[in-house]
């Protein structure tokens, strides 16, 4: 490995993530870094969410820095204005979330859990499948899910998500066999499919586990 | 200490360094535990952003230079970082440094250890009170420098900047003492005694090449 790696923001992949406009740029994954977490989050137009809203359920410290741009964060039950060079911290349990209020707003985000080692969130992968699927690569993404089996087996999110995957790409048994490996794994799996829309085209299969 | 989630302008937390940067301390000022953060801040071209250095407690390193242009070097090659780069140092013994190309080139650098729960770097307290330098408080910089000694004896970096700002202030013997408590600690420091400016005033002292031993490169002032 070499001691050093160098990559332009401009350069970095674009995830389409949700319906908002939310753009995932992988910076760690790109990079290998292991000691910390570290994303970038892109809104091409005004009004574009650019932060997820979110807690950090595992524990994680967050920082953001507004790297291009201008964007308005919510922060528990603040607002709070942001333009480019301001950093916002948020704790594990503050909620928090942003919008680009100008276009090519670019967010990082840095985070780790206090006191432990790092490890690298399971749900990178899960995003990189997702965005090559948004992207219309559904090869690429079924590849970064079969790794993300592989090496986590015995998380029930995993399959979950692989389900999910195959449910919207229209393999229902596929789907069908990922979800009964999460309940088998963990029941709470069953709670979660029975709202999740992805699985509106399969709840009327009598092999849907409901 | 808990940190609480709040927001801030890179500006409102820069202070001066005796070096003409401007260093804003995130890490400090947010509280946060996890991994270390702090930006740089060079306002010539031609100015270091990031001193020369290796992570010698095993970090890995990211770089994001957020305005200007930088260049940095690593283990001998040059890399050209434009605004919006990332420079990643994964090994840790890489001889790093950068310069600023731009006025007012920003540096993001972002650290930890790879398996292992981060620490807060010891650094990050005794480079605050390098503040004392942009204002040439000496006085101010040995009252603050002799409490952290006290807490921390063993640590060589407290004792030579101790050392520096003795020399600043005139205080002659107190500088040649601390230097030398110094150096025992922290061998390599005696290289960075040989060409450190603050030290000047006392270089010729018989003494002081007895501590930090002869070297080749001149001070700047000789």
């Amino acid at each position: 490995m070499s001691a050093y790696e160098v990559v332009h923001l401009d350069e970095l992949e674009r995830f389409p993530v949700d319906e908002e406009g939310l753009m995932w740029r992988p910076v760690r994954r790109r990079l290998g870094i292991k000691a910390f977490g570290c994303n970038a989050y892109t809104a091409e137009q005004a009004g574009d969410r650019v932060v997820e809203e979110h807690l950090e359920q595992g524990g994680h410290e967050e920082l953001y820095f507004v790297a291009a741009g201008h964007a308005t964060f919510t922060l528990g039950d603040e607002e709070v204005d942001a333009p480019a060079g301001t950093f916002v911290f948020a704790a594990p349990g503050t909620k928090r979330g942003a919008h680009a209020t100008e276009p090519g707003t670019t967010i990082l985000a840095l985070g780790a859990k206090p006191g432990v080692p790092h490890e690298i969130s399971k749900w990178e992968a899960i995003f990189a499948a997702f965005g090559h699927l948004r992207s219309g690569d559904e090869a690429a993404g079924r590849k970064e899910l079969d790794a993300a089996l592989a090496e986590h087996p015995q998380e029930w999110q995993g399959w979950f998500n692989a389900a999910c995957f195959e449910a919207q790409t229209g393999n229902r048994e596929q789907a069908l066999a990922h979800l009964r490996h999460a309940i088998e794994l963990d029941p709470k799996a069953k709670e979660w499919a029975a709202k999740d829309e992805d699985f509106d085209s399969l709840r009327d299969d009598p092999e849907f586990p409901a | 200490m808990s940190a609480e989630s709040r927001a801030a302008h890179i500006s409102d937390f820069e202070i001066g360094t005796h070096e003409g940067r401007r260093w804003a301390q995130i890490r400090a000022t947010f509280g946060i535990s996890a991994f270390g953060v702090n930006a740089w801040t060079a306002d010539e071209p031609d100015q270091i952003v990031i001193n020369e250095h290796s992570e010698d407690d095993g970090h890995e390193e990211l770089y994001f230079v957020v305005s200007g242009h930088a260049v940095f070097t690593i283990n001998g090659d040059e890399v050209d970082a434009p605004a919006g780069t990332f420079v990643f140092v994964r090994d840790p013994a890489a001889k790093r440094k950068s310069v600023a190309k731009e006025a007012g080139t920003t540096v993001l650098a972002v650290g930890g250890t790879r398996g292992k729960a981060h620490e807060p770097d010891d650094w990050e307290r005794d480079a605050h009170v390098l503040r004392h330098w942009a204002t040439k408080d000496w006085d101010g910089a040995i009252a603050e420098l002799s409490e952290l000694h006290a807490e921390r004896p063993d640590s060589a970096r407290i004792l030579y900047n101790l050392a520096c700002a003795e020399s600043l202030a005139g205080k002659r013997e107190d500088a040649l003492g601390h230097l030398r408590q110094s150096i025992q600690l922290e061998g390599k420091l005696a290289e960075l005694a040989a060409n450190d400016s603050d030290l000047d005033a006392i270089r010729d002292d018989p003494e002081f090449s007895a501590i930090a031993g002869q070297t080749d490169t001149p001070s700047p002032s000789s």
